[in-house]
């Protein structure tokens, strides 16, 4: 990230990270040029067929340009093709997603929420983490998620994302000491830990249910 | 398309002001009713127009934003803190100290660049400059009595901002009112000085450019 007061970059140049089994090759604009007043990121779809957009709500209004290729929205309830030189803008909580009908489909994001002060979104330091992991620097994966946890010691969600991480890595003591933090934190983190599909693995290890839903019980539920 | 908490355009689909001479903008914000961050589009009609002009974001009807312009059609010509920047399609050029003069020269007709803006540790507002335009409509359809009538209305709701009485001379030059022009042109100056340089080029002016009482370069 820099600091510069002004940066040019093309945007074939920017950093792609592929984050998930649907192909959502995510470029981090935002990150790149260390923009603080509002989200912006592209994503590029390697084939047809790819995911471009994935499929969330969000409190963020989004505006969405297809820079080049054509994709399928999902918007809602509804479905709607859209060719490069496209704008879809989305209000809050309207749920959105998008796949490539073209190899090579390029869509820009935009979003902030109205009213409020920008703040970065967290899920941009996990998407970089298993970016650099699917791309086999585990490392520096793991250290951009732990200085995350550490900068933010009381946050819940920070000490989930690095037990996730951990156990995607294959790490499960680690990923296990990290949740445990996360439940004692908030309760509701083992809720979300019983249901995590990158959580799979973890779960049949024999002390999960027990360290995990035992904190859920420490934490004050249950009880 | 529009859907419950969902709109898409072209950007043809979005409400257009042109002007003449003039590079045309796509009034991307407001069209969608975007509220959480600045957003806007310009296409050049002929290569070598002025498509971004040049400014910073501290003056008097600045937002203070950061920018980033990502050049999506074309080719474009870059000047940021006086150094040159050669910008194709597919480039990005961030601007983060709103102190910094930038502009933007099309190199061919078509060129198209999104801004993205906002203001760091701020929510969003619309900036002043935005608020102010939209006697555009009327330059474009050549109604300027009506631009006049909406212009003076901004003027009493905001009597100190220059770009207000600037646009106000402008408006007041191509409906054939010279001496309401000079003056409130002459007041523009007054309050923020960059307006003397717009004037010297900007041929909504040219009515009133033979006066001696018009500003001169410095």
């Amino acid at each position: 990230m820099s600091d510069a007061p002004y940066v040019v970059s093309r945007l074939d140049e920017l950093e792609r990270l592929s984050v998930d089994d649907e192909g959502l090759t995510w470029r981090p604009v935002r990150r790149h040029f260390g923009i603080q007043a509002f989200g912006v990121n592209a994503y590029t779809a390697g084939e047809a067929g790819a995911r471009v957009v994935e499929e969330h709500r969000d409190g963020h209004e989004e505006l969405y340009f297809v820079v080049s290729g054509k994709a399928r929205f999902r918007l809602g309830d509804d479905e709607l093709n859209v060719e490069a030189g496209t704008f879809v803008f989305v209000r809050p909580d309207a749920l959105r997603g998008a796949v490539a009908s073209a190899a090579g489909t390029t869509i820009l994001a935009m979003g902030a929420r109205a009213g409020e002060i920008f703040q970065p979104s967290g899920w941009e330091e996990s998407f970089a983490a298993h970016g650099y992991l699917r791309a086999g620097d585990e490392e520096r994966g793991r250290k951009l998620l732990t200085d995350f946890a550490t900068a933010h010691a009381d946050d819940w969600i920070a000490h989930y994302k690095l037990g996730v991480f951990e156990s995607v890595a294959g790490r499960k003591d680690a990923a296990l000491e990290h949740l445990i933090r996360a439940v004692a934190l908030e309760p509701q983190a083992a809720e979300h830990a019983a249901t995590d599909p990158d959580l799979a693995a973890l779960r049949e290890q024999p002390g999960f249910a027990s360290a995990v839903a035992g904190q859920t019980q420490a934490g004050g539920e249950g009880t | 398309m529009t859907g419950e908490g969902v709109q898409s355009s072209a950007l043809d689909g979005v409400e257009t002001f042109s002007g003449v001479q003039n590079p045309h903008w796509h009034r991307i914000r407001s069209h969608f009713g975007v509220e959480g961050f600045g957003v806007n589009a310009w296409t050049a009609t002929e290569a070598g127009q002025t498509l971004i002009p040049e400014h910073d974001e501290v003056g008097a009807s600045a937002a203070g934003h950061e920018e980033l312009y990502v050049i999506i059609k074309g080719h474009a010509r870059f000047s940021v803190d006086g150094r040159e920047l050669d910008a194709p399609a597919g480039t990005l050029v961030f601007v983060r100290d709103p102190a910094l003069k930038r502009t933007a020269i099309a190199e061919e007709e078509g060129t198209t660049v999104l801004v993205v803006g906002g203001r760091p540790g701020e929510p969003f507002a619309v900036s002043a400059w935005e608020r102010n335009s939209e006697f555009l409509r009327f330059f474009d359809s050549g109604e300027y009595e009506r631009a006049i009538e909406l212009l003076r209305e901004r003027h009493r709701e905001e009597p100190e901002s220059a770009g207000v009485l600037y646009n106000l001379a402008c408006a007041e030059a191509l409906a054939g009112r010279p001496e309401d022009a000079l003056e409130h042109l002459a007041r523009s100056v007054e309050l923020d000085a960059d307006f003397r340089g717009f004037a010297q080029t900007d041929s909504d002016l040219d009515a009133v450019r033979g006066d001696p009482r018009f500003p001169a370069a410095v």
